[in-house]
């Protein structure tokens, strides 16, 4: 909303400069938002809430004005000239549909000479903006500037049978407004019609038939309340919005449409000459009634934090045109129609607390007694994402939405979250897998020449239903890039698989590796779920064609609200006091026999003192049949209360040997 | 004869200590220790041979001064053994050097999202402070969202063009306040909470707009809280996150939620609050929306609100983040580009 100080300073005096007058305004809620100095005024830009439509208008800003300062409002003054002819004997107006207007109030003048407006009135228009049309039409907007109510002027030679009727429009019926544009109806719009069609679109903008032009002889100025929620609708359903639709969307002065109805007749017939005919038309089937509130004294201090003098108070109110009435514990206070953001004891304490300053309260801290707590889990979550910086993880955050045909891909038994009003086609659901997310951010990274990634995306994913958190991982390139000291290294997927154990390791997640019910979009070969908490490795190539020239891509998913509620409380065991043996086999198996196997033989060989193996070895190609690898695993044999001996490890090594070689077909390599 | 005896012990020291400077390696230190004092023919052992043929009255006192000659002579070959040794081992140390200025052997660090640090940093802060952490669903109904906030039902913010809707009554949350809602509904007084989390509004992407972004919202309900309260709330929060000489204002705004309702400003993260080109001049940066519980959200909860009164704040991650690092495109944040990433 653009203020003119010039203009301002007519209905207030404002003991200040142009800079400080800005920083008192925004100071009591109207922000300004910038201020333009011209050769001969200060147009503030401000930006006024939508609860404040009081403010849209300069003799609003000069109650404000009034109380920063505690100079008075004068409100303009005029007088106004009427006929002898009564108005409604030429004209009548009829509210059809009540819900929608609450009152119109129309004047009729008759032989105006329509033309150029004098420079005062352009000159007040152009400072804030807006184009002079013509002299009827200027005052038109000027009084809306002026006081707030939008105003509109007809060409009452136009209107059919002398009549206004107020009434919702016709299934389909249709106008051409002020703009050119011919607009169809529909009920739920509001029409200012005449006895046979829409003349205007009511509260938002006029016809084009009805409109005054240079013709014009003779005038029906209309000043009328809408609701502001019709306005709203009939607003968006027609994608317009106006100055007029703005004000009244938030809400008009109901008692200012005849004031200001006078005021704009009174301008007229200064600038265009005219004979105003007795009498304003005034509908108002339902007076307003007047709101009041209570304001109890001790709230002040309860609520604010500070108490306020009664005179300061009292003065606030007062400046503001509240109407206060002292009661036993405080005020009684009546509400001024065009504050429609004021019912409540708080809305009041606010006027106080705006008025009196923010800054006036010292501020101090809630008394608190108790404890702040985190979320569950919380600890262990940030645990988490060490181990993942740790482990070279960089974390990333992902859209939340997902285009459909790719997430079905990934998803296909998922039913999505669909939007209603997407913004655009590509982004329709919510996403039911972080995988094309985390796959956008490596192809993005990719495009611009960054190959060797690990990433993660601790987020949501969302199905019809619900929503839970997902960890992923993505790792593709280099792992370490060739230094003075190391040679480079690819991340491939016992680095994938080593990172996820020791994820859950940490959390005592002690599960198998199997094959068993992997998503497609992972790799046959070379992929693996741990229980059903993890599934991991390579991506399908049929899902990494964006990568070119062809590489390697590891994914891991992890059930992470599993993992992190699964850490177990433990209790240390005492260290061994013997030392303990190590013995190191290689075993030739055949190909098809899988290293789980081996691990499922050994572990369940009932040897007490095989306190730990590991395989530390694998040959594809030797001295041995093409159909047969070789696997070195180190044995750790180790009693609790004794030195063993190498007969006995000889022992337990043959133990293990034979069930090996029963089970398995296993032959050891020498 | 006597004294005969005892020149020649001088002599012999004269010349050990003359042949000393030139043994530096442990070759010449042998030479020398054997020649001096070897049993059978070293130098000082000849002379104590020659001690019988000294009168017996002379012979103690040639024995101590020979005595202490050899004492003389064995502690500095010693010292001299020490300091080889440790010359020697010097000299093959030295020859072990590397460069140690070339980069050391490094695993991959991964770096946290700054959304992420600015997040937790700021539940910390709370946490201390004695709040809560509270979540709730990010698709969420509209009673939640809009009806319990006091939100008219004729209310922009509902409107499609702003909101995601994904059924008539069902949105993403456009801010996180239906948790204060829900929390409310769930608890009695006092309440002290932290909502922070992802929330949606339908804006196209651009260096200030995205329609996916995060929130940090504060609700503390008890009674006799005030409007002070909530300004020094503000105000320690802030102190806290930009460093304490940081100043916090209020200024009068609206929201449908909170009355009064206040702008929280911040003196700027940049010039201190003098003015310069991020405050635009004016020395503060809005961070946050702020107010007193309006009173139908405690009816629509069930609080009294003659008995309770509260604050609720909230401002957006992104916004902190930014201000913090200086990140002047919001869509950094989501094209996770490890270019941007790297640098936290």
């Amino acid at each position: 909303m653009k203020i003119s100080l010039n203009w301002l300073k007519e209905f207030v005096d404002i003991p200040d400069d142009a800079q400080g007058f800005g920083r008192k305004a925004t100071g009591v809620g109207l922000a300004v938002d910038a201020i333009e100095a011209t050769a001969t005024d200060t147009v503030y830009e401000f930006d006024i809430t939508t609860n404040r439509p009081d403010c849209l208008n300069h003799l609003g800003m000069a109650r404000e004005t009034s109380a920063i300062y505690g100079t008075a409002v004068r409100p303009p003054k005029f007088e106004i000239r009427e006929a002898d002819e009564d108005a409604d004997n030429v004209f009548s107006i009829e509210i059809a549909d009540a819900d929608l207007c609450g009152r119109y109030c129309g004047r009729y003048i008759e032989g105006v000479k329509i033309g150029p407006s004098p420079d005062w009135l352009k000159s007040r228009l152009e400072a804030l903006g807006q184009r002079s049309i013509n002299n009827v039409a200027d005052v038109t907007n000027f009084v809306m500037l002026e006081l707030g109510q939008p105003l509109h002027a007809f060409d009452a030679d136009t209107l059919h049978n002398q009549q206004i009727i107020v009434r919702r429009a016709g299934v389909d019926e249709k106008i051409t407004t002020l703009d050119g544009q011919e607009r169809t109806l529909n009920p739920s719009i509001l029409v200012i019609a005449d006895a046979d069609r829409p003349a205007a679109i009511a509260g938002v903008m006029g016809g084009a038939d009805t409109e005054i032009s240079s013709k014009t002889s003779n005038v029906l100025l209309e000043s009328a309340y809408f609701f502001p929620n019709g306005i709203r609708k009939t607003a968006r359903s027609l994608g317009m919005s106006t100055e007029a639709s703005y004000r009244y969307e938030r809400g008009g002065d109901i008692e200012i449409a005849r004031y200001a109805c006078d005021r704009a007749a009174a301008l007229i017939q200064q600038v265009a000459g005219g004979r105003i005919y007795r009498g304003v038309i005034d509908v108002y089937p339902e007076k307003r009634k007047p709101v009041t509130a209570r304001l109890r004294r001790r709230r002040i201090k309860e609520f604010l934090g500070e108490a306020v003098p009664d005179e300061v108070v009292n003065r606030i109110f007062q400046r503001l045109g509240f109407q206060t009435t002292p009661t036993e514990d405080g005020w009684s206070v009546e509400v001024p129609s065009y504050r429609v953001d004021v019912s409540l004891e708080e809305d009041l304490l606010e006027e106080i607390a705006r008025h009196h300053g923010y800054d006036k309260f010292p501020p101090t801290l809630p008394p608190f007694a108790g404890s702040g707590a985190s979320l569950p889990y919380e600890r262990e979550e940030r645990e988490l994402r060490t181990i993942l910086s740790a482990g070279g993880y960089s974390e990333t955050y992902g859209l939340s939405f997902a285009e459909e045909s790719t997430e079905r891909k990934f998803r296909p038994d998922v039913e999505p979250v669909r939007l209603l009003n997407p913004m655009s086609e590509e982004w329709t659901i919510m996403r039911t897998s972080l995988v094309p997310s985390i796959l956008t951010a490596v192809q993005w990274n990719m495009h611009r020449g960054n190959r060797d990634l690990q990433l993660y995306e601790l987020g949501k994913i969302y199905y019809s239903g619900g929503e839970r958190r997902s960890l992923i991982l993505a790792s593709t390139g280099a792992l370490r890039s060739k230094t003075v000291g190391e040679a480079e290294k690819d991340f491939d997927f016992y680095d994938l698989k080593g990172d996820v154990e020791r994820v859950l390791e940490a959390f005592d997640v002690d599960l198998r590796t199997t094959r068993e019910g992997l998503p497609g979009y992972y790799h046959p070969g070379r992929s693996a779920k741990i229980g059903d908490v993890a599934v991991f490795g390579e991506l399908h190539p049929d899902y990494a064609d964006f990568i070119k020239p062809r590489q390697r891509v590891y994914l891991a998913e992890l059930d992470v609200d599993h993992i992190l509620r699964s850490r177990k409380l433990f209790q240390t065991q005492p260290l061994p006091r013997h030392p303990s043996i190590r013995r190191d086999v290689s075993l030739l198996f055949d190909r098809s026999i899988e290293y789980t196997a081996v691990r499922d033989v050994i572990e369940n060989v009932g040897i007490r003192e095989l306190v730990r193996f590991e395989p530390f070895d694998r040959l594809e190609k030797g001295p041995f049949p093409d159909s047969k690898y070789s696997i070195s695993i180190s044995l750790i044999y180790q009693s609790p209360d004794r030195t063993l001996t190498d007969n006995e490890v000889d022992a337990f090594d043959r133990k293990i040997l034979d069930l090996l070689k029963q089970r398995l077909g296993a032959q050891l390599r020498t | 004869m006597s004294s005969n005896g005892i020149d020649q012990l001088r002599v012999l020291e004269q010349q050990f200590a003359k042949e000393l400077p030139s043994v530096v390696d442990q070759r010449s230190l042998e030479d020398i220790r054997s020649r001096y004092l070897s049993r059978k023919s070293g130098l000082l052992s000849i002379q104590l041979q020659g001690m019988r043929s000294l009168p017996a009255a002379d012979r103690a006192e040639f024995g101590r001064i020979a005595n202490e000659l050899k004492t003389h002579i064995e502690s500095a070959l010693d010292e001299l053994q020490t300091s080889i040794v440790e010359r020697t081992k010097n000299a093959k140390l030295l020859t072990e050097t590397i460069d140690v200025t070339l980069p050391g052997n490094r695993q991959r660090l991964g770096h946290r999202h700054p959304l992420t640090i600015v997040w937790k940093e700021i539940e910390d802060i709370f946490v201390a402070m004695g709040y809560s952490i509270e979540q709730g669903p990010e698709v969420e109904s509209t009673y939640y969202n809009f009806d319990a906030l006091n939100t008219p039902p004729a209310h922009p913010a509902r409107d499609p063009r702003d909101t995601f809707y994904i059924a008539e009554n069902v949105v993403l949350r456009t801010h996180t306040s239906p948790v204060q809602i829900r929390t409310m509904e769930k608890m009695k007084p006092p309440v002290r909470i932290i909502c922070p989390g992802k929330v949606f509004r339908r804006d196209a992407f651009d260096p200030t707009h995205s329609p996916m972004f995060h929130q940090v919202e504060g609700l503390l309900v008890d009674e006799g809280v005030t409007f002070a309260d909530m300004k020094g709330t503000l105000e320690r929060f802030h102190k806290s996150f930009f460093g304490e000489a940081t100043q916090t204002r209020l200024r009068p705004s609206f929201f449908p939620f909170t009355e009064p309702s206040a702008e929280v400003d911040i003196s700027c993260v940049s010039c201190g609050g003098t003015g310069c080109r991020n405050c635009k001049g004016t020395g503060w940066i809005e961070v946050m929306g702020c107010g007193m519980v309006h009173p139908a959200l405690f009816r629509n909860v069930g609080y009294d609100p003659d008995r309770y009164t509260g604050f609720a704040f909230g401002g957006g991650i992104e916004r902190y983040a930014k201000l913090r690092y200086n990140v002047e495109d919001l869509q950094l944040y989501f094209q996770n580009d490890m270019r941007f990433l790297e640098q936290f």
